[in-house]
Formats: structure tokens, C-alpha cells, sequence
């Protein structure tokens, strides 16, 4: 199969055929941007619209997919922010595929006005992938691998504004403080560890590192809140997991969305 | 000099062709395998860290549960 496309595009593909509704998010898109391959599973951003779930739903159906633990591929679960994940064998690779419509960090209308940029000018559709500096923000969670790429990702940013505001390098901050000290202020607003900035690399650096610290502690607890809200919905997981294990993934999909109904709730309070 | 985030054999991805690229990605996706026991209860992204635990129910309870 070395000339065809990965799993992953090929899903991207599918799921944005005649009309683009899907963004390839996470570690596969890091690998788009040709930095490293460091992740077996996919991760999307959907368009918030029943036809682009249910066509995403109509997808991995046709690959056999089953759903894992996770909340139902519905409007009312992703509204609330929640992730619905799926399963399946694909000529011996086990394919994950994950899907939110509103990741967290990225404001809502800064996603609408992404969805209006795909329609648009739509990308090749195997190739619709998150920018550079939106994955940025959805890769700003609990791992330390995360900002390895993120340090990378931070280096395409072609405006230098964005790069401040997100470079995880203390001489690559310093480099643009130089060249652009006009712009070190506004960035300053949203980035406090900037003030570290007239300290020297090594004490931006110890700010920087604070910074990514504090982020993870973040992204901690707003999974922890829904950890928490998801409790009832774990504890009748494997009666409803047991019922719909050997059933097509429509039918699963309704059974899903009965038992999710009123088990879990689709708003979780106090969202980053 | 540059702080280095990745290493040089992740940024060489760079100098391949788009074929070369999809190869490389499906071999390592392919490798990427052996670890599917141990990654089985985890989750890459989203809001959920692990599977809920389930439970043999031909045993009894924990005391106190």
C-alpha cells in the first residue's frame, strides 16, 4: 500500500466530500506540517451542522466503525464541547478516529469565521487541516510532547505578532522583541511571561517553562471537570457498550444516543 | 543556534516528497502497532484520559462499594 494514502487522509477525504466539513487535527495534522510523526490516531474538527455529522457518521459506517466510550456524535454533545471516538480495523492498523466541533481555546467565533474561510477557498479535501496557529491552542494541553510541536508549529507562523504570542523559545522571542519591539506590547497583553522578556533568556525561559506548566494544570482540570460530569455515563458504559458492540453503527448510534439522553449531560459548567 | 524542540530525523520529514512522506507515515503508523494492548484503554485527544473500568460481574464488589 506504500502508494496510496494513509488511512487518515483518506478519511479526511472522505468526510469532506462535496463540501468541506472536516479539519485534520492533532498529531496527524503535525505531521502535514512535516514536523514529526507522533501519534497512531486521528483527530478532527468537525463543522457544527447535523449534515456534516451525519456524513461523518455515514463514513465510518461504511468502515465498520463501533463507538468507544465517549459521548454520541450528536449536536447536543458537542455543543457542550464534549469528544465522540470511534474504532475499527483497516488492513491490520488499528484506526482511532476522534472528533470535537468546538476544541478547547478556540473562541467560537474564531472557528466560525474558520468554517466561513473553508467554504470560501476549500482546501484539497485530503489535506484540510487546522492552521498553524489554531492547532497550536488545541495542543496546549497536558502532555510535554505537545509543546515539543508546538515549539516547532510556532516557527511557521509567518506574523511575527502570532509568533510572539506563541514561540516557546526564549531566543526566538528575544530575536523578534529585537526586530519588532512595536509589536512586544500588544503581545504582552495576552502573554504575561513576555514581561520576562527585558530579563534575559534565561529568566524568559524559566517564565516560559511556568507558562507551559500552568497551561497543563489547566487543561488538568477542565478534563477533570468532565471526568466528573461523564461519572453516571461510565458507570452504564459497559451494559450499554455490551449492546451495541455487534450492532451496525446506526443502530448503534440511535441506541447511543437513547442511553446518553438524560445519563449525560450536555453542558459542563465552568469550561476553559 | 536555535533551541531544538524535535529532533533532526522528525524536521527531515521536510525534505521528502509528498509519496515519500505518505510512505514513511504508513510505516511508522504500521510500527506504531505494538504498542495497541497497552494504549488500549487510552485516548490520544478529546475530553476523555481513559475507559472506564469494567468490572468482572461474576465477582462480587469491593467491601465498602
Amino acid at each position: 500500500m506504500s502508494g496510496e494514502l494513509n488511512i487518515y487522509l483518506r478519511l479526511t477525504d472522505a468526510f469532506n466530500s462535496g463540501r468541506p466539513r472536516a479539519l485534520l487535527a492533532g498529531g496527524q495534522a503535525v505531521v502535514l506540517y512535516r514536523l514529526a510523526i507522533m501519534s497512531k490516531d486521528g483527530d478532527w474538527i468537525l463543522r457544527e451542522d447535523e449534515e456534516a455529522l451525519q456524513h461523518v457518521l455515514g463514513v465510518l459506517a461504511a468502515h465498520g466503525a463501533r463507538y468507544r466510550f465517549g459521548a454520541p456524535l450528536a449536536l447536543p454533545w458537542m455543543c457542550g464541547g464534549w469528544s465522540a471516538h470511534f474504532e475499527f480495523p483497516y488492513e491490520g492498523l488499528r484506526v482511532r478516529t476522534d472528533f470535537v466541533t468546538r476544541p478547547p481555546r478556540l473562541a467560537q467565533e474564531t472557528l466560525a469565521e474558520l468554517w466561513r474561510e473553508q467554504d470560501r477557498q476549500p482546501p484539497e479535501p485530503a489535506e484540510a487541516k487546522l492552521g498553524a496557529a489554531h492547532l497550536i491552542l488545541t495542543k496546549q494541553t497536558h502532555r510535554e510532547k505537545d509543546y515539543a510541536a508546538i515549539g516547532e508549529l510556532a516557527r511557521l507562523l509567518e506574523d511575527p505578532g502570532m509568533a510572539l504570542r506563541y514561540s516557546r523559545s526564549a531566543r526566538d522571542i528575544l530575536e523578534l522583541s529585537v526586530r519588532h519591539p512595536e509589536l512586544l506590547a500588544a503581545a504582552r497583553q495576552d502573554r504575561p511571561c513576555l514581561v520576562a522578556v527585558g530579563e534575559g533568556r534565561e529568566a524568559l525561559a524559566a517564565a516560559l517553562d511556568a507558562e507551559r506548566r500552568s497551561l497543563m494544570i489547566r487543561n488538568e482540570e477542565r478534563l477533570e471537570r468532565y471526568e466528573q460530569a461523564a461519572r453516571d455515563w461510565a458507570a452504564v458504559w459497559p451494559t450499554v457498550q455490551k449492546e451495541i458492540e455487534d450492532l451496525p453503527l446506526p443502530e448503534a448510534h440511535a441506541r447511543m444516543l437513547a442511553a446518553a439522553t438524560g445519563c449525560l449531560p450536555t453542558a459542563v459548567p465552568a469550561l476553559i | 543556534m536555535q533551541d531544538a524542540f524535535l529532533s533532526e530525523e522528525d524536521l527531515d520529514l521536510r525534505t521528502l516528497s509528498f509519496e515519500e512522506l505518505n510512505r514513511v507515515w504508513n510505516a511508522w503508523l504500521r510500527q506504531a502497532q505494538a504498542t495497541n494492548e497497552r494504549d488500549r484503554q487510552e485516548y490520544s485527544h478529546g475530553v476523555f484520559r481513559r475507559e472506564p473500568e469494567i468490572r468482572d460481574q461474576s465477582q462480587p464488589p469491593p467491601a465498602g462499594g
